[in-house]
């Protein structure tokens, strides 16, 4: 996939943040200095993520590549995954499992978020991708009544963001969606677990789970094909996902089976070939604890990056090869978007914005926003420019 | 790692059936002695300290002798000692009005302060004159970090002072920034003091308080600040100047180096995550088969400062001389080995949850 930079107005962005400030964080903040002492304010990568402040409130926050932050969104609970339209000037943010709300920011024009709700009897599982022209948004989320995931649609065309339908994702806690290389087939990674929004977080049928990852027609809601790993291994629930230069899906998982077994925690799948697992060598691999955060490949999709943050390691693997890179100390890390060809941006529990450009060198921390915790994914919101 | 990993099982899992409390412990105690017993002390001491800046700073500006050199030099050292010993404290008070960024912008890996501030004086900005008006400019040009920038050179020395064309821009610049740290200082002093202020939060976790529905999590969420701290002083402060090898070493990356102040801070906050971390007092909740952790934190911490010790500022010039090098490497081992004893060993005797997205991920 190639992507020109998105070049952000230094002007429009400026004048932008005094409309998403739910806090008058501006005020002697990095944020108007940081960017207009810069060389070059335009074509500055930014990313966002979700953070909880140590106030307890939740937000997603917009930083640039020197980890300051830029602009600070507050949302009504716990955030997770981030939707960016292709054009790069709107944004979804998606609560946590099990919640119902979403909001469309538009963080270069001066309009508020736009709140959408989940239907009755659905709930979102957190993560949301774009059609390719950017008019559709597909949201995973859960009919838990009948225990099924569905991928909801959205037209965010119209002033108003309306649900037109849904396709289903043939299995149980789909939590991450991912537009195709083809920006036709929806690829899906069922988690395989069952929840209920009236039990919690509790998950209700670890025995039986079968995670998989399927690979959906997007106009039609055609089943292409769908991969699930061997029986061995049912208990590994596939969650995130990041597409490589070949086009092939790296999806990380978590273990839910016995804590003294260390399986394989990271797949690589395609939509017409058997599923491969990735070795991660001892020491490393037993001390993961079996959880993979996040996944995410650098600008040219020739590397791979999986956060473990319950071992307090990002690992690395070339994705053509598949050759294991190495892993580098970042505790509680767990957010991971490129930054360019050869470095990535990692986000951690402890406000910390790391940059890692070699795997075998310590990753460097650019900036820690006192009273930030990162949560969980950290997604591009600009484009990079991937030449 | 996976020696760690299974051991810290099994010591929590076995914590639970020899030690099983009858009820929730209640953590309000010891959050009750950390505010008495550390941080109000503390806190009352940098307020102390850092009131005595400006007029070190006014006393250097009229006359540059040696003996005001070595005032500031001393008013400055002691600001920052007793910064050291409150930064790790990343919340409430501390994080009101972006505190913590305006008395010390760090990390700054990228130099963003001194871009900010060479553009101030390209501009001979006034707004910087005054510490009512600096506090709305960037935090990066506000406080201790800031004011390193200005009042040393690239030496250790101060130039705070000596008659240069800028001279009176750089006094009335570092007079701003000092009293803009001792107004800090005085109202974190004052916001602990207050017994409605985030101490009450903190000491009220129940169905009633919006932050905290327990105890623990008001604990949790201090004790995982000396946690933080710990990481702080390895992976923020000492790991980026160890580089990949000796020959990479870069002592300027040390915090507070440009001053010749690392060690001083350094030893300061190890200082203090040690001294907090005692006034918790946490031994008699803390099941039987884990007491020793309390004898091994003092035993690593000793350990700790005694690296520093060795070691013979200013760091610019002295790192990599001698053994300097690897005295800081077994000392980066070391605060590896408080950080697990912490956050493994003793979170897990005391049941506390850890990391944000280690905790319960999705």
């Amino acid at each position: 996939m190639t992507h020109a930079i998105k070049t952000v107005s230094r002007r429009s962005f400026l004048a932008a943040m005094g409309s998403l400030a739910a806090a008058p964080v501006f005020s002697g903040s990095t944020l108007a200095a940081s960017l207009l002492n810069r060389e070059a304010a335009d074509g500055v990568p930014l990313f966002a993520s979700a953070y909880r402040k140590a106030d307890g409130e939740f937000g997603v926050g917009i930083v640039d590549d020197l980890g300051q932050i830029l602009a600070q969104i507050t949302l009504p609970g716990r955030g997770h995954g981030i939707a960016v339209a292709p054009e790069g000037s709107r944004f979804v943010a998606f609560a946590r499992r099990p919640g119902t709300f979403a909001v469309v920011v538009r963080p270069f024009e001066d309009v508020q978020p736009e709140l959408i709700t989940s239907e009755p009897g659905r709930h979102f599982y957190g993560h949301g991708c774009f059609s390719a022209d950017g008019r559709l948004l597909y949201a995973v989320e859960n009919d838990f009544a009948a225990a099924r995931g569905v991928v909801g649609i959205y037209d965010t065309s119209g002033s108003a963001t309306r649900r037109i339908g849904e396709f289903e994702t043939n299995g149980i806690g789909p939590h991450d969606v991912l537009l195709g290389p083809d920006y036709r087939t929806l690829i899906v990674a069922n988690g395989g677990i069952e929840t209920r929004p009236d039990m919690g977080r509790e998950k209700l049928n670890l025995d039986t789970m079968a995670p998989s990852v399927v690979f959906i027609d997007s106009r039609s809601g055609d089943i292409l094909a769908q991969h699930a790993l061997d029986k061995e291994l049912h208990q590994l629930s596939l969650r995130h996902m990041a597409l490589d230069a070949e086009g092939r899906v790296w999806a990380g998982g978590q273990f839910e089976g016995p804590l003294d077994e260390v399986p394989p925690l990271v797949g690589v799948f395609s939509r017409d070939a058997a599923p491969k697992l990735t070795a991660i060598p001892e020491p490393v691999a037993s001390g993961l604890q079996n959880y993979i955060g996040s996944v995410a490949a650098n600008a040219g999709g020739e590397v791979i990056a999986a956060s473990a943050p319950r071992g307090g390691q990002t690992l690395f693997w070339n994705a053509s090869t598949g050759a294991y890179l190495g892993a580098r100390s970042i505790p509680d890390g767990c957010g991971v978007a490129p930054i360019d060809q050869g470095s990535f941006l990692i986000s951690d529990g402890n406000g910390a914005l790391s940059l890692v450009s070699d795997p075998a060198a310590p990753a460097e921390i650019l900036a820690r926003p006192p009273g930030i915790s990162w949560d969980n994914h950290l997604f591009n919101l600009a484009k990079i420019d991937a030449a | 790692m996976r020696f760690w990993v299974m051991r810290f099982w099994f010591l929590a899992a076995f914590a639970v059936f020899s030690a099983a409390p009858a009820m929730a412990a209640d953590f309000n105690p010891p959050i009750d002695r950390l505010i008495s017993n550390y941080i109000r002390p503390a806190m009352t001491e940098f307020a102390a300290v850092t009131d005595r800046l400006p007029d070190a700073v006014a006393s250097v500006c009229s006359s540059a002798g040696p003996a005001e050199i070595a005032g500031f030099q001393a008013a400055y050292s002691d600001s920052l000692r007793a910064f050291s010993r409150v930064h790790f404290l990343r919340f409430g008070p501390l994080l009101d009005d972006d505190r913590l960024s305006r008395l010390a912008f760090l990390p700054d890996p990228r130099g963003i302060a001194q871009r900010q501030i060479r553009k101030i004086y390209a501009q001979k900005d006034p707004s910087v004159g005054s510490a009512e008006s600096l506090r709305d400019k960037s935090v990066a040009v506000q406080g201790l970090t800031a004011l390193q920038m200005i009042a040393f050179d690239t030496e250790s020395e101060v130039v705070l002072g000596s008659p240069d064309d800028d001279k009176d821009y750089t006094c009335g610049y570092a007079l701003a920034i000092a009293r803009n740290l001792a107004a800090i200082a005085a109202g974190l002093d004052a916001d602990w003091s207050d017994p409605d202020g985030y101490r009450a939060v903190l000491l009220s976790g129940g169905p009633r308080n919006d932050r905290y529905r327990t105890s623990k999590e008001a604990m949790e969420d201090v004790f995982n600040a000396l946690v933080t701290g710990l990481i702080i002083v390895r992976d923020q402060d000492l790991l980026p100047a160890l580089g990949a090898s000796a020959a990479k070493a870069k002592a300027n990356r040390l915090p507070f180096s440009r001053s010749g102040n690392s060690i001083v801070f350094l030893s300061g906050e190890l200082h203090g995550i040690q001294d907090a971390v005692a006034s918790l007092e946490l031994e008699d909740m803390t099941p039987t088969d884990f007491q020793w952790i309390f004898a091994a934190l003092d035993f690593e911490f000793g350990n700790a400062q005694a690296f520093l010790s060795g070691l013979e500022p200013p760091l610019r010039r002295t790192f990599g001389e001698g053994d300097s090098y690897s005295q800081i490497s077994v000392l980066a081992i070391t605060l590896k080995s408080i950080r697990d004893t912490m956050a493994l060993e003793l979170a897990g005797a005391l049941e506390l949850a850890g990391g944000f997205n280690a905790l319960d991920g999705d």
